[in-house]
């Protein structure tokens, strides 16, 4: 008895040498691969950029201070290569790259723009089925070559440009200028049969200095603004200069897995609305009693919008409810739109400037793009008894005549810190702004 | 010069040492002597006891032994069994003779009194009926109490027996015990042995002339440890008193807590020839009969020469030597020995050790600290939150970072991972070898420092920070993060607070690191899996060692995991089926009833 308990003893420990640890990996022995970029290649079917973390300088606290070499504070590299398939570039890569690539903590997937619009269905799959990718990956469309887009991440504040990618992605809780378009969420809007996918749309900004603003890629003249408001932007346009060169504004807009449009930042503030997922954003909304000035409003969605679809004539017709909170921020022009009587103008030209936003944008992805991306099919798929029935009625088809009525409901609830806005007395004695 | 000479030549040349016979330890001519004895009683007995024993008789022995086990197998039946110590010549015998020479000369045998230098005898006379009537005292010096024996036993038999009794009685005896000794706790007795084993431990045994007994007065009185803190179950909060190395003061102290005549103290003696004595303690009316029979029968059938500390005890009395868990907890604690018996448990307490045994145990009571029911209950389990955290993290915190850094690289946020590798990033070592290395040194710097001598302790204190600390990350030897987990999973020993708990935990964890080395976490999942099929099947004392998880008990007891407050315990532990479940009403601060007036229990 004792005898066999020994041998089965050793025995049950030699078999836990055969498992070999076959997969196992010591932490450095890996590289993480942080972005990955597809772009269409000049020698082979693809172009791959892998921007791969260096450690080594994000140690910190190691205290050799001289040790990091030439480089200086570099965080990361970046590695290009053409190749017929994502996994035979990794392939590829490990040729030079000494340790071997590990693509679990890549945060950000980059498409170029021109691969987009050719369609991205097949790396999405390769993306989605391996076990190493994350499905909460973030999905971006370059408006330039996903290589130089990601050549261009040289986050100054992070160490570490996942955390880069982690935040900035995550900005539309409190910008509402790109949406939430992680992975899972792009293969599901664009497996199923009542919605289309977005992308976040990144760019790299075009100016050289301050000096060279122009206008030429807002999307004011469009809307027909005198001026372009915040969000009247798309990524690599904004006027803006800084040592950070990218940027993230807008939206792509997919049809199946191919890039048929661009949604400005504004646009995509109303998207995220229509969709429920918009958290709080700044307004400047211009006032309705006195020309040329805003008032600033901070926006939260109060509720999940109400979506109702009914066919009338075999054409959709869209029913959206968004109700609305928002607290003022300033009123530039003084007048008193705190007290309650004035209150319903400020609240209705509001209401009336962002209903008009949605019903713009709308418009636009089913007339012009002939997208769902708001996903309104869901509130219809829900009316058929067999999968057939619904598969055949063929809603994304159908999206392009339907019909939006958009009803916004939007409350003031704190006036801030101030109760009115005081003009400041001057020598001459009279107030500076009007005061009806 | 000649010597100068000759001492140098003695240096360079070889010479022939002197033939001096040396020490040599010889085979002892009675070795084994016992052990066929024992042997060949069995053999009368079952055939699988025999077959178990055929080891013992299959021992070489010498020819001379051998013939001489034939003789004694003759005298052994004569013999008193519990007299088989003595091989000299002393022929042990039974009852107490009536002359005081012989037993003087029979006790000076039997206590080798010209060797045994402690051995103290002191003859005298007393007065009986008007004559002087022989008699002596014995005892062992330093044991006794000489203030005792001098004024309660030597004074009145030597100086009073000359007074004149009213009445008087014919034995003399009779006479002595009744009238000439004032002394509390006095033993009558025929028989040599009892006499014998109550000097062993501390009494005076005293003969008289013509008396068919013999006297053996409690008199005892060593130098022992008073009652101090105890210093490994340390408290805030409650009783700051600890056990103490001598029985009946220990047994007290937890008397003295219940206050409960239905306390019962029983005696019991372990060691053939230590006799060391014993007391089980239980509730009558609480504590179930038949786990108080268990514990008797287990503890009567110890069949061992010496015990010296209620350790041994505990080896000998649980249920499963090989599980790594204790299953019996001892305690220094007089109160937590009295909380456990009111649940219907049973303590022994052992002479000579500070340590008493509670039984039975469950995983529940090896983290529960004493003062758990002393402090308010939101405090209490706070305390136990961060226990059962500290627990995990003494057992597998290692195991998870071997795993996390070896298989499941994608488990943890980017930016610790990146100051994980980039820690790592001149270690020549794979983690496993590296976290061994460091674990190994805590448990050396851990076992140095109990046997380190108190005046160089500092020293250690020096070298393990030093150079283990930072000299060993300056060194690119192991990684700083390493360090953090191998201090936080030390720190998280230290909170467990049983702690032989903590010793089996400690084994444990470097299973788990293997375990997480060689199969990341699907190894660690088993491990939790064998350990937690290992720890279910095992019972302490018949309760199932996980009790009252697994098996879930029913009844209202209350005191797992975390505690609620003190007057909602209203049961007693359902799984040592104790007498009397409950152990307050329903409602027990009958105050909070508005039209109580002070009339309890209803």
């Amino acid at each position: 008895m004792k005898k066999l308990m020994i041998v089965l003893l050793i025995a049950s420990l030699l078999t836990s040498l055969l498992t070999g640890c076959f997969d196992r990996r010591e932490v450095d022995e890996l590289a993480y691969v942080m972005a990955i970029g597809f772009d269409k290649g000049k020698t082979n079917i693809l172009k791959i950029t892998f921007q791969i973390a260096i450690p080594k300088g994000m140690g910190g606290g190691g205290g050799e201070e001289g040790g990091g070499g030439g480089g200086g504070d570099k965080n990361s590299m970046v590695l290009s290569i053409e190749a017929p398939t994502l996994y035979s570039a990794i392939n590829m890569a490990n040729t030079t790259v000494s340790r071997q690539l590990n693509t679990s903590h890549a945060k950000a997937v980059v498409f170029s723009k021109e691969m987009a619009q050719q369609g991205i269905d097949r790396y999405i799959h390769t993306l989605i089925r391996s076990r190493e990718f994350r499905p909460n990956m973030y999905m971006v469309v370059s408006r330039t070559s996903a290589e130089e887009f990601i050549k261009s991440v040289q986050p100054k504040l992070e160490g570490n440009p996942a955390k880069y990618y982690e935040l900035t992605l995550n900005s539309y809780n409190y910008t509402a200028f790109i949406g939430n378009t992680q992975l899972i969420n792009f293969y599901n809007a664009a497996s199923a049969f009542y919605s289309n996918p977005v992308a976040t749309l990144g760019g790299v900004n075009a100016f050289k200095s301050s000096k060279d603003f122009n206008l030429n890629d807002s999307t004011y003249t469009e809307k027909r603004e005198k001026y372009p408001q915040e969000g009247d932007f798309r990524a690599g346009g904004i006027t803006k200069y800084g040592e950070l060169k990218t940027e993230f504004m807008g939206l792509a807009v997919f049809d199946g897995t191919k890039m048929v449009g661009e949604l400005d930042g504004q646009e995509t503030s109303y998207y995220l609305m229509a969709t429920g997922q918009y958290n709080y954003a700044y307004w400047s909304i211009p006032d309705p009693k006195v020309e040329g000035y805003f008032i600033l409003l901070n926006v939260k969605q109060s509720r999940k919008p109400e979506r109702k679809v009914q066919m009338v004539d075999g054409k959709p017709n869209i029913h959206l409810k968004i109700r609305l909170e928002a607290d003022i921020l300033n009123i530039q022009s003084g007048v008193n739109y705190e007290d309650l009587k004035q209150l319903p103008v400020l609240e209705k030209s509001a209401e009336d400037y962002i209903k008009q936003g949605l019903q713009d944008m709308l418009n636009k992805t089913s007339k012009q793009y002939h997208t769902d991306i708001c996903g309104f099919g869901a509130e219809e798929k829900r009316k058929f008894l067999t999968w057939e029935e619904w598969e055949k009625f063929n809603w994304l088809s159908r999206y392009k005549d339907s019909t939006f009525n958009v009803d916004v409901d939007l409350k003031v609830r704190r006036p801030g810190l101030l109760i009115r806005t005081i003009p400041s007395p001057t020598s001459e004695g009279n107030m500076e702004v009007q005061n009806q | 010069m000649v010597n100068y000479i000759k001492n140098l030549k003695s240096l360079i040349f070889f010479e022939e040492p002197e033939k001096i016979e040396e020490f040599i330890l010889k085979e002892s001519n009675d070795e084994g002597k016992a052990e066929i004895k024992e042997a060949q009683k069995d053999s009368d007995r079952t055939p699988e006891l025999k077959k178990r024993d055929r080891s013992i008789i299959k021992k070489p022995m010498s020819a001379a032994s051998g013939n001489d086990s034939g003789e004694e197998q003759g005298e052994n039946k004569e013999k008193d069994s519990n007299n088989k110590h003595q091989p000299s010549a002393v022929k042990p015998r039974e009852n107490i003779s009536t002359s005081v020479e012989e037993n003087l000369r029979y006790m000076k045998d039997i206590f080798t009194v010209p060797d045994n230098g402690d051995i103290v005898i002191r003859e005298f006379e007393i007065t009986f009926k008007g004559k002087p009537v022989k008699a002596f005292i014995i005892l062992i010096d330093g044991m006794t109490d000489r203030t005792v024996i001098n004024s309660n036993i030597l004074h009145p038999l030597m100086i009073l027996s000359d007074k004149d009794f009213k009445t008087g009685e014919d034995d003399i005896g009779e006479f002595v015990k009744s009238r000439l000794l004032p002394h509390n706790q006095m033993k009558v007795t025929e028989k040599y042995q009892e006499v014998i084993d109550e000097i062993n431990f501390g009494g005076c045994g005293l003969f008289v002339d013509g008396s068919k007994v013999a006297f053996a007065a409690d008199v005892k009185g060593w130098l022992a440890r008073g009652i101090e803190r105890p210093n490994t179950e340390l408290v805030l909060r409650g009783p700051q008193e600890g056990f103490n190395e001598i029985l009946r003061a220990n047994t007290a102290l937890v008397r003295k807590i219940l206050k409960d005549e239905d306390l019962i103290v029983e005696n019991a003696k372990v060691g053939k020839r230590s006799k060391t004595p014993c007391s089980i303690l239980y509730i009558k009316d609480i504590a179930n009969e038949s786990l108080v029979e268990e514990v008797k029968r287990r503890v009567n059938s110890i069949k061992l020469d010496y015990i010296i500390d209620s350790g041994h005890l505990e080896q000998l009395l649980e249920d499963d030597p090989y599980m790594l868990a204790p299953q019996i907890i001892a305690t220094e604690r007089p109160d937590r020995v009295a909380a456990a018996l009111t649940d219907g448990k049973i303590a022994i307490i052992m002479h000579g050790s500070p340590f008493a045994l509670v039984l039975p145990t469950t995983n529940n009571d090896l983290i529960h600290a004493a003062e758990d029911s002393y402090i308010r209950f939101p405090y209490a389990n706070l305390l136990r939150c961060v226990r059962i955290l500290g627990v995990f993290m003494s057992l597998l915190l290692p195991g998870l970072y071997v795993a996390i850094t070896n298989y499941h690289q994608e488990m943890i946020p980017t930016d610790l991972l990146l100051a994980i590798v980039s820690a790592r990033e001149k270690v020549p070592f794979p983690t496993v070898v590296e976290i061994l290395i460091m674990e190994v040194a805590f448990e050396l710097i851990r076992e140095a420092g109990i046997r380190i001598p108190g005046p160089i302790g500092p020293t250690l204190g020096i070298i393990g920070a030093l150079i283990l600390g930072q000299a060993a990350v300056a060194a690119n030897i192991v990684s700083p993060i390493l360090i953090i987990i191998v201090a936080v999973t030390g720190i998280g020993s230290f909170a467990i607070p049983n702690f032989s708990l903590a010793y089996a935990f400690r084994i444990l964890r470097f299973a788990y690191i293997l375990l997480g080395a060689s199969a990341g976490f699907l190894g660690i999942t088993t491990g939790l899996f064998l350990q937690g099929v290992w720890l279910t099947a095992a019972k302490s004392f018949g309760v199932p060692f996980m009790a009252p998880f697994a098996p879930k008990t029913s009844g209202g007891f209350s005191d797992e995991f975390l505690r609620p407050p003190f007057w909602k315990q209203e049961t007693r532990p359902d799984y040592v089926n104790p007498r009397d479940t409950r152990k307050q009403p329903k409602i027990s601060r009958v105050w909070t009833q508005n039209n109580s007036e002070g009339d309890a229990n209803e």
